[in-house]
């Protein structure tokens, strides 16, 4: 269970990216962030993870407060959270298990890593990883020979390596064609579904929101103004969507849950 | 509210238009102050005084024998020309500032300066010329005196092989004057040496403006053949001198089998005879330049070759020391490291501006100023090019940094890595191939530069190639020049293909 307090973030320059934002994520949660460009779910999703420090506020999972904690104490809960990223973050000039290896590095030794001694286990986890996002032909290719949607399932399985509890999706999708989208998506559902991890997911397109959320915040300056739970979500229509999200609202279209040939020979 | 601009537009001349035109013909310029174009009077006021001062300046140095200005002049006109278009240009000038200004001033006419300002670009131009003391034509005329040096640096590689040589000689003696009783011993000839025989083998020196002397038939065989050879006398005490008829040394080539023959009249110079036995014996020897053995390459070209090593790792070191000093250098002047607090961020400032300091300082002074502290040679070279270094690497290298992707870092550190292994897997495989690329452009800087550093005593080919050409010997300095091409269009390939494998 992930509760959020009064979280408030507030940027050197004086830039409120979070005002007092509170809600809170039962276990299992596929939870969507929606929210206009600048809203701060980007912002809240960093938060969660420290990657940026909150100016106020709490961050209670399963009883502990993330937003006090520093150092080892920091990195040791950072291990349980995998993030992704839109840019999927990956270090290009490495190959795919190196990239997916670093996902290792809070559960290993300085020296071990440095060295590339990673232990037989870890290796192991690495290829069940690769074949499980269907890039056991990729491992040794270079991080930027691979396509948009292959980077990102590199993404994925990095986070999957570090056997988390909840992952956090920072627009996963959104340098994605639809199809990808989906088979991007499904990934993370199956996650959700079979794995029982907690997703955190930002994204723009109401179809998704509806095919894969079980329940939504929506940002706006900030602030949350809309919660809705699964059922919710499903009825919501074109024009209260748009209210939280503005003019800009659009649905990704394509063919919800079918994927191309090649993306189920991957999947 | 108006605009300042538009003030100034609007507001009108302090003095009629005549006024202005009046005091620029006293002062240039002055007409446009008095009408509120200050900038531009203040810069023809400059300009104007700058030509004429420059002109007068030029004036006196080319006729600087002469006493008073007007035979300066004069003599100055006469030999260049171009200081009288200088002149009348600046006299239009003069004039055409009074009438700028006059018309700067009659607020109803907008002057149009565009000519003026070319007729000041067109003299400051023409005074360029004469102070450069540009000269195309001696280009034209004298620049072929410099093709037979030329095409020694060009092609110098006859000075790069060296084929042993050795005198091939053979002679026979000769009893000067004939005296009675005087018996010769055979001379003895090694195998395979060349054997020369003289008939008669005695005879009377030649007088001054008198007889000439006894005429010899000289035969040689065993020489080499088709050879010139040159034929010499030579006395008991190892005097000697060159064979001459009508002035000029006898040279004879040898025929085909490696003998000739010939007819030598006995000179006056062959001392008389000054021992109590009344005569002299003379040798006369024919000699030829002979090589021997196989060729082997020059001393020019082993020093060289071996002051190019040299070169090539002076660069190399001064490369590898520029690269330990300046990593951790970098890092320091490196923004996106440094900016966490105050400190950092002075350190950083701290280490930039220093950097830029001692970058813009040129290698060449700093190899002046290694020699004086560790004295000539590779060690001073090292010094000055690693100092050079440090700052350009430490630049390079900290935007490089300064460049790398965040988005990497932020995904490893989410993934509780610490701060080591987020160095290790993320910051270094972005910087490698910029520090790879900066490197080797280092190196590629560094021995062009050892090259120029030599020139100044600070070891390498550079010093060779100096004191080749102080001494004029072109052909060894073509044979150091060759090597810095040679070398510096390896390394470019060479880097260039690194580069290709690692960005
Ligand atoms: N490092 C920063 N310093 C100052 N202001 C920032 C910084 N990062 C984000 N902001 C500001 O905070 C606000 C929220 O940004 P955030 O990136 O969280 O929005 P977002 O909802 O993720 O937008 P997008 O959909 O464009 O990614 C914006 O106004 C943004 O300009
Ligand atoms: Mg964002």
């Amino acid at each position: 269970m992930l509760e959020i307090r009064h979280l408030t973030k507030i940027y050197d320059d004086g830039t409120v990216a979070l005002r007092d934002v509170s809600f809170s994520v039962p276990d299992g949660e596929f939870l969507v962030v929606i929210g206009l460009s600048g809203s701060g779910k980007s912002t809240l999703l960093r938060c969660i993870n420290r990657l940026i420090d909150p100016t106020e506020g709490e961050i209670l999972w399963d009883g502990e407060d993330l937003a006090k904690l520093k150092g080892d104490d920091l990195r040791k809960v950072r291990r349980h959270i995998g993030m992704i990223f839109q840019q999927f973050n990956l270090v290009k000039r490495s190959s795919v298990l190196t990239n997916v290896m670093a996902g290792r590095l809070g559960y290993t030794s300085t020296w071990r890593s440095i060295s590339g001694q990673f232990s037989q286990k870890d290796q192991q986890m690495a290829r069940d990883a690769l074949e499980r996002l269907g890039l056991t032909d990729q491992t040794d290719k270079r991080a930027d020979e691979l396509s948009g949607g292959q980077q990102q399932r590199v993404g994925i399985a990095r986070a999957l390596m570090q056997e988390p509890k909840m992952i956090l999706a920072d627009e996963p999708v959104a340098s994605l064609d639809p199809v990808l989208a989906h088979s991007i998506l499904q990934h993370l559902e199956r996650l959700n579904k079979e794995d029982k991890m907690t997703i955190i997911c930002s994204l723009h397109y109401l179809d998704l929101v509806q095919r894969y959320s079980t329940s939504v915040i929506g940002l706006k300056d900030g602030r949350v103004v809309y919660q809705g739970s699964s059922a919710d979500v499903r009825n919501i229509t074109d024009a209260q969507f748009k209210s939280i999200y503005g003019e800009e609202a659009e649905r990704m279209g394509g063919i919800v849950g079918e994927l191309t040939t090649e993306e189920k020979g991957a999947a | 509210m108006r605009t300042r601009k538009f003030e100034s537009e609007t507001k009108p001349s302090l003095v009629p238009p005549i006024v202005a035109g009046l005091v620029s013909l006293v002062l240039p310029g002055f007409g446009h102050m008095l009408a509120r174009a200050f900038g531009k009077g203040l810069t023809l006021f400059l300009s104007i005084v700058a030509m004429t001062g420059l002109w007068i300046w030029r004036v006196r140095l080319e006729a600087r024998r002469e006493v008073d200005f007007l035979a300066m002049f004069q003599k100055s006109i006469q030999l260049r020309p171009i200081l009288l278009i200088i002149l009348i240009l600046i006299v239009l000038i003069y004039l055409w500032i009074a009438y700028d200004a006059y018309k700067t001033a009659d607020k109803r006419k907008k002057p149009k300066s565009g000519f003026l300002w070319l007729l000041v670009f067109i003299s400051f131009f023409l005074l360029g010329w004469q102070i450069g003391e540009i000269q195309p034509a001696t280009l034209i005329t004298e620049g072929k005196n410099s093709f037979p040096l030329l095409s020694r640096v060009l092609w110098p590689w006859e000075k790069a092989i060296y084929r042993p040589e050795e005198y091939l000689t053979g002679y026979a003696e000769v009893v000067i004057p004939c005296t009675e009783g005087v018996e010769l011993e055979p001379v003895v000839v090694e195998e395979g040496d060349p054997v020369v025989t003289i008939t008669p083998t005695c005879g009377n020196l030649s007088e001054i403006d008198g007889d000439p002397g006894t005429t010899l038939t000289m035969t040689g065989s065993g020489f080499l053949p088709n050879t010139e050879t040159e034929i010499w006398w030579i006395d008991q005490v190892q005097n000697k001198f060159r064979h001459r008829a009508a002035g000029d040394y006898v040279k004879v080539t040898t025929d085909e089998n490696g003998s000739f023959s010939l007819d030598v009249v006995i000179p006056y110079r062959v001392i008389p005879a000054t021992n109590e036995e009344g005569y002299v014996v003379w040798r006369l020897q024919g000699s030829q330049l002979a090589s021997v053995g196989e060729p082997v390459p020059s001393e020019e070209l082993l020093l060289a070759i071996e002051k190019m090593i040299e070169t090539i790792f002076l660069g190399m070191m001064s490369t590898i020391f520029g690269i330990i000093l300046s990593v951790p250098i970098s890092f320091l002047a490196a923004r996106n490291l440094m900016s966490a607090n105050k400190i950092t961020l002075a350190i950083y400032f701290v280490v930039r501006f220093v950097l830029n300091i001692i970058r813009s300082i040129e290698p060449l002074v700093w190899a002046v100023i290694a020699i004086i502290a560790v004295g000539l040679g590779p060690f001073a070279g090292i010094i000055a090019l690693t100092i050079h270094g440090i700052a350009a690497l430490g630049k390079l290298y900290s935007e490089a940094i300064e460049s790398i992707d965040s988005g990497p870092l932020e995904a490893i550190n989410a993934t509780g890595a610490n701060w080591l292994q987020l160095v290790w897997y993320g910051v270094i495989p972005q910087i490698i191939p910029p520090f790879v690329s900066f490197t080797i452009y280092r190196w590629d800087i560094n021995v062009r530069m050892s090259t120029v550093i030599g020139m100044v005593g600070g070891g390498g080919i550079g010093y060779l190639l100096v004191q080749w050409i102080r001494l004029l010997d072109y052909r060894s300095a073509g044979i150091a020049i060759w090597f810095i091409a040679i070398t510096v269009a390896i390394l470019d390939y060479v880097s260039a293909e690194i580069r290709a494998r690692f960005v």
